[in-house]
């Protein structure tokens, strides 16, 4: 004679344990905010280093764009040669120029909204952001300068975009952090 | 409280968080509110069948609390990765299986001959489910001696009720490995009882 199944499947379930454990509770929630906050601190040290890494980012940035708006643009008076000005056709730049207000709208419709919050915020992430901020309204206005001398410069009209898109994003990402914050 | 059957996997809400479903039927998210609210309602629901789990695991119930812990930890860890394509329920009793092997094999080789026998362990307000009949004392000392595959089924599928596609999904294997592993399971207690209580083969 040997066990069947059916008798092992009925001891079995005797084995199903139930105790009290007061305490278990208590020490697992210890244990998760113990987590928690280790986890806060980790993303603390991130942000701030993270921070560090965006300012010297735009600085290098608009340092280099400078540089670049110097060298190439135009001087006062001085007519663009031709051959600049078939870089873009008449259809194309104003392609170009709808493409810039797009983003021109979308740029004040976020800033309305991103602006104060990067004013307000004292941490040193937003702080990096209104810098960065501020670097590169400084070299789209020294690109829009350049653009004012020659319409048809393509190059600058690249930049130009290309800054409108750093901002805008920069601008999501405030609104992403704010929204974190929270 | 017997878990066993489709009706009673099928019903395995969170109370008061609808975003948490612990059914096999659904997919779920643990992404809600509050954490520590998803946390402290999956305790309340399901903490006491994991204990029991981890016990029939790990043979003792201190071990068995510090593997519920640990994967609660482990859970909140990972958080982050879970997207929901896994169910819920499946992904923290693969945690919670996954950490009692862990524990064991810390323990193991840390006492090796001082164990004390599981039932000396349990508080003493430990209430079995029925009395302590020698068979059922016989197969705790037989499961405890199992490889830790067929046993980890054989708790699951005989022990907690679970079926066979939720043990498959719990231990990442195929439905019929699942229930090969409990015949080898079962084959191995006959053998192991038979020979503890002489009786004949």
């Amino acid at each position: 004679m040997t066990y069947t199944d059916d008798e092992i499947s009925r001891a079995a379930r005797q084995l199903r344990r139930e105790w009290e454990s007061p305490e278990l509770w208590p020490r697992i929630q210890a244990a998760l905010s113990a987590e928690a906050a280790a986890r806060a601190a980790r993303r603390r040290a991130s942000l701030r280093s993270s921070g560090l890494t965006l300012a010297a980012a735009a600085a290098v940035l608009v340092l280099g764009l400078s540089v670049v708006l110097r060298v190439r643009a135009p001087q006062p008076g001085v007519p663009a040669p031709q051959a600049e000005r078939r870089l873009l056709t008449d259809q194309a730049l104003r392609e170009v120029e709808r493409t810039e207000s797009d983003y021109v709208r979308s740029i004040e419709a976020l800033s309305r909204v991103a602006e104060p919050k990067v004013e307000e915020a004292g941490s040193p992430l937003m702080m990096s952001y209104r810098e960065k901020l501020l670097l590169l309204d400084s070299a789209i206005a020294e690109c829009r300068a350049g653009i004012d001398r020659n319409r048809f410069n393509a190059r600058l009209r690249r930049e130009l975009l290309s800054l409108y898109q750093e901002k805008q994003h920069t601008l999501q990402q405030v609104m992403k952090e704010d929204a974190y914050a929270l | 409280m017997w878990y066993g059957g489709e009706d009673a996997t099928s019903d395995w809400t969170v109370p008061g968080n609808p975003l948490v479903r612990l059914d096999f039927s659904e997919e779920a998210s643990v992404s809600g509110p509050d954490e520590g609210v998803f946390f402290e309602e999956l305790y309340r629901s399901d903490g006491a069948r994991m204990k029991s789990i981890a016990y029939n695991i790990l043979g003792n119930a201190a071990d068995a609390e510090d593997a519920v812990q640990e994967a609660f930890l482990r859970a909140y860890r990972g958080m982050g990765t879970f997207k929901g394509t896994a169910r819920v329920s499946t992904w923290v009793y693969r945690i919670l299986v996954n950490a009692c092997h862990d524990i064991g094999r810390q323990r193991r080789r840390r006492r090796d001959e001082s164990e004390l026998a599981p039932e000396d362990q349990l508080p003493s307000s430990t209430a079995h489910a029925a009395g302590d009949a020698p068979l059922r004392l016989a197969l705790e000392k037989a499961v405890g001696a199992l490889r830790p595959r067929p046993r980890d089924v054989f708790v699951l599928f005989e022990v907690e009720g679970f079926l066979h596609r939720e043990i498959a999904e719990i231990l990442d294997i195929a439905e019929g490995t699942s229930k090969a592993l409990l015949f080898e399971a079962r084959r191995e207690l006959k053998s192991a009882l038979g020979e503890a209580q002489g009786r004949p083969r």
